[in-house]
């Protein structure tokens, strides 16, 4: 199959996830309780305001016109307005994309810096103490539900230690680094990496473990090649082995999963989201849930969903490109 | 290999102990030299930041109806007159006020300008008002249900502004005393309706405050305004941002992020105790938590088992050990406080003997209820529910078991017919927001009305009478008689009035109000 052929099949598969996501979104809004103008208006606004409110918003449609109304203007790239804030949700989606990819890409940079070099350790001292002290962070690093972590790690880091801010984010990375780029002022910058800290090891802890763990077994893979042994041989210092050879075949399998789990960091920062007070896409998916704000909800999910099948696609057809065998499968 | 790392074990051993140290020494240095923006944990008297559960839906002052909302927005678009906390209104933008024949007679200041530079206008006070009123102007309100009384307002001359109406003079006073935050009509009809923007452009009000920094949902920067007419600003920057957590807004109070924060939840208040230099100041809301019953459905058609219900529900005990203290029980639909509220009348106190011969008396017994109830939505609400089922459940005569649905489900139960039986009993909370008991009296017991719950013809009419009774004395007369008489027809189950619980940087000179306002004009370093 050519890569042209096979990047449009992926692409057509991927317009039927998203088409998925927005009809069983749509299905759902339409079974959940609860009438969208109590939630609108005040609960003393009289019957006709509800009733002009209701018309205006089309909610007096037969469900399959509201269905194919909002397709249509899906297609455009209008999501709607919001019921609470009366805001244009395209917007409201949008403006919130900055913090949660500044979260995600910090919680990858801590699970790289961390994981690469516990992998290695623990993939080239295998049996030893070092490599149970990986492997058991590993496994706790796992199994640690992340809204426990980011808690503790508020109490302790922040609440006693006074070490690190609670939550929030004063800042934008955006505007601290422009704010650098045209005064040399270098505090806004760290600032946000004081704020971004806690929850990005929050986030990436689970990452971190997961890591490490494909590190150690792609090094240990890896280590008993024929290719190993062969530059061994030759007498090539052992550092220049484990890290030009070793790790760097280690790290195809690595990259592959990084592109994949990226998409899961920006729909799963929810819960980090919330515990932090981070003004990413989770927390205001959780204000729009807690306010049955519809729109919203929509707009955000169908959003993560698409960046979750456009990563997909992309990391498929660069896996595509550098292992051809998988055009004729 | 092992070979080749004994090779470089002295080298890496420098370098891995150097790089601890670096890496703690910079840490360190972040964690301790860093000046975050919205820390004055050091005693900066200059910048105060408060921190609430809530926050603005979006920046147009004339649009929604919530304390967190008015709140972050009073700063900047300030409230026509003062409100004490006891509700007694004075004068601000609005000098004098007197009813005529034809309306409320406003007169304004006429050195008022708006943040943009513009002076205001008594065309301005005017069309704010209609803004709210007439949804053709641009928006839906909710602060039309407020200003229910407000028919029409115009400007007569430069500083006159007629608001008509045909009620009496207390209650529309009581409308338009508490509503209308100035806009500039010029301005405003520029911007999309209702004032959706995402900067601190999207803002233009009057008050000593202008807005420098905003971002939605996430935080209002605010510094005085240097041509406000009144008194100058107590802070030089106030920053108002959000936590839905109570837990996350004392940990921002305990690590000095913050100055004031809101609904902090009992669970939450040793936190706080324990602490030095921050402390906990409550006050008794205008929110009341009570448990409807559809009058118009069997067997809460019967006032002998109303009462009953109300007799097995120890509302005292809850606000004790459900609430931790934080409130009082209700002993009528109108909170203390309130303009109409009847101070001679005593809550039901627990009796299930006698709750339990009223059940005979009324016919009912043997009868199996639900009782329907949202969690989140009012402190402890749920565990108060339990508490208030079970407690009629004790009864030897009737069954109640409890549902926690969906807040949307309640909402849906509120606004339909009072003879809906779908879900005839819930628990759900309301604020008199208002002042006045028209507010919590008119949209449930009064024919047809919104949320119309009970519905008996006397009481209605009463409602309706005292909406015109010109004297206020005798009106307050009338708003007693309507609230004792629903307390012995025990129109509701009345549980309590919640608390607002605060934490609070225990130098700051504040008190909290009954409506749950937070007024930076009276908060004091």
């Amino acid at each position: 199959m050519a890569f042209g052929k096979f990047l449009l099949k992926r692409s057509l598969q991927g317009v039927l996830v998203v088409w998925g996501v927005v009809t069983v979104l749509f299905g759902l809004r339409a079974v959940t309780p609860g009438d969208p103008v109590n939630l609108i208006v005040d609960p003393a606004v009289d019957h006709e305001t509800r009733e002009r409110i209701r018309q205006e918003l089309g909610l007096d449609q037969p469900i399959y016109v509201q269905y194919f109304e909002y397709l249509q203007d899906l297609l455009v790239g209008d999501l709607g307005y919001s019921y609470q804030s009366s805001r244009p949700v395209t917007t409201m989606v949008i403006e919130r994309v900055p913090a949660t990819l500044e979260l995600a890409l910090a919680a990858t940079v801590v699970a790289l810096v961390i994981a690469i070099p516990l992998g290695v350790i623990s993939g080239t001292r295998r049996n030893e103490p070092a490599d149970y002290g990986a492997t058991s962070f590993s496994l706790v690093g796992i199994s640690t539900p992340n809204f426990w972590l980011g808690i503790m790690l508020i109490l302790l880091l922040a609440v006693q230690l006074d070490v690190f801010p609670t939550g929030r984010r004063p800042v934008a990375f955006h505007d601290a680094l422009w704010m650098f780029l045209t005064t040399f002022y270098v505090g806004d910058l760290l600032t946000w990496f004081h704020h971004i800290i806690l929850p990005a090891v929050t986030l990436g802890t689970y990452f971190t473990a997961l890591i490490t763990r494909l590190t150690r077994s792609g090094m240990l893979d890896e280590y008993g090649k024929p290719y190993v042994t062969a530059t061994q041989a030759k007498g090539i210092p052992e550092t220049l082995v484990r890290y030009k050879h070793v790790l760097r075949n280690t790290m195809i399998p690595i990259i592959t999963v990084l592109g994949l789990q990226l998409g899961t960091l920006i729909g799963g920062a929810v819960v980090t989201e919330t515990v932090f007070s981070w003004p990413g896409l989770g927390l205001r998916l959780i204000a729009a849930i807690h306010n049955l704000d519809w729109p919203l909800i929509q707009g955000i999910i169908i959003f993560v969903g698409i960046s979750y099948v456009i990563i997909n696609i992309a990391v498929d057809a660069i896996y595509a490109k550098l292992n051809p065998r998988v055009l004729d499968e | 290999m092992k070979g080749a790392d004994n090779l470089y074990s002295g080298r890496r051993s420098v370098l891995k102990a150097t790089g601890i140290i670096g890496a703690t020494a910079g840490l360190g240095a972040i964690a301790g030299c860093l000046d975050d923006p919205t820390d004055d944990e050091n005693g900066d008297t200059d910048e105060l930041v408060i921190t609430q559960g809530e926050f603005i839906e979006n920046p147009d002052p004339n649009d929604h109806i919530t304390g967190p909302y008015f709140n972050v927005l009073d700063p900047v678009y300030e409230p026509l007159f003062n409100v004490t906390p006891e509700f007694e209104f004075e004068s601000r933008i609005v000098e004098e006020w007197e009813d005529t024949d034809e309306g409320a007679e406003l007169t304004l200041r006429d050195d008022v300008v708006f943040h943009n530079g513009d002076e205001m206008t008594a065309e301005d006070v005017a069309y704010t008002f209609n803004r709210m009123i007439d949804p053709d102007l641009g928006i839906e309100s909710d602060q039309a249900a407020g200003l229910g009384a407000i028919e029409s307002a115009e400007a007569l001359d430069e500083t006159t502004v007629l608001l008509e109406h045909d009620v009496a003079p207390s209650l529309a006073e009581f409308e338009y005393a508490n509503y209308g935050r100035v806009v500039n009509e010029e301005w405003i009809e520029e911007q999309e309706q209702p004032v959706a923007g995402d900067d601190e452009e999207a803002f233009n009000g009057t008050g000593p405050y202008q807005v420098v920094e905003y971002e939605p949902d996430v935080q209002l920067v605010l510094e005085p305004f240097e041509d406000y007419w009144g008194e100058e600003a107590t802070f030089e920057r106030v920053v108002f941002n959000e936590d839905g957590e109570s837990s996350g807004r004392v940990n921002a109070l305990q690590t000095g992020e913050s100055d004031i924060v809101d609904n902090v939840i009992p669970e939450d208040v040793p936190d706080v105790d324990d602490e030095d230099g921050i402390e906990i100041r409550n006050e008794t809301s205008l929110r009341n938590v009570f448990l409807v019953m559809n009058t118009g459905v069997e067997p809460f058609d019967s006032m002998e088992f109303r009462q009953a219900l109300n007799y097995a529900v120890d509302n005292e005990g809850i606000v004790n050990d459900i609430l931790g203290g934080y409130g009082e029980p209700m002993t009528q639909p109108i909170p203390d406080g309130v303009f109409g509220h009847n101070p001679d009348l005593e809550p039901y106190e627990q009796d299930l003997e006698q709750a339990e011969e009223l059940i005979e008396e009324s016919g009912y017994a043997g009868e199996e209820i639900t009782l329907y109830a949202p969690e989140g939505r009012y402190l402890n609400d749920a565990d108060v529910a339990q508490t208030a089922a079970d407690q009629i459940d004790q009864l030897e005569n009737v069954d109640c078991e409890l549902d926690i649905v969906p807040f949307p489900d309640i909402s849906d139960a509120n606004s339909a017919p009072y003879d809906d039986d779908e879900m005839p009993f819930y628990l759900i909370g309301w604020g008199v927001i208002t002042g006045d008991s028209d507010y919590g009296l008119a949209p449930f017991f009064t024919e047809e009305a919104p949320q119309e719950t009970y519905r008996n013809e006397e009481i209605s009419e009463m409602i309706f009478e005292s909406q015109t009774i010109e004297d206020e004395d005798e009106r307050e007369e009338l708003l007693q008689e309507i609230n004792e008489q629903l307390r012995d027809d025990a129109a509701w189950v009345y549980l309590h009035s919640q608390d607002s619980v605060y934490g609070v940087r225990e130098d700051l000179e504040w008190e909290p109000r009954t409506d749950e306002d937070i007024h930076l004009w009276e908060i004091d370093s």
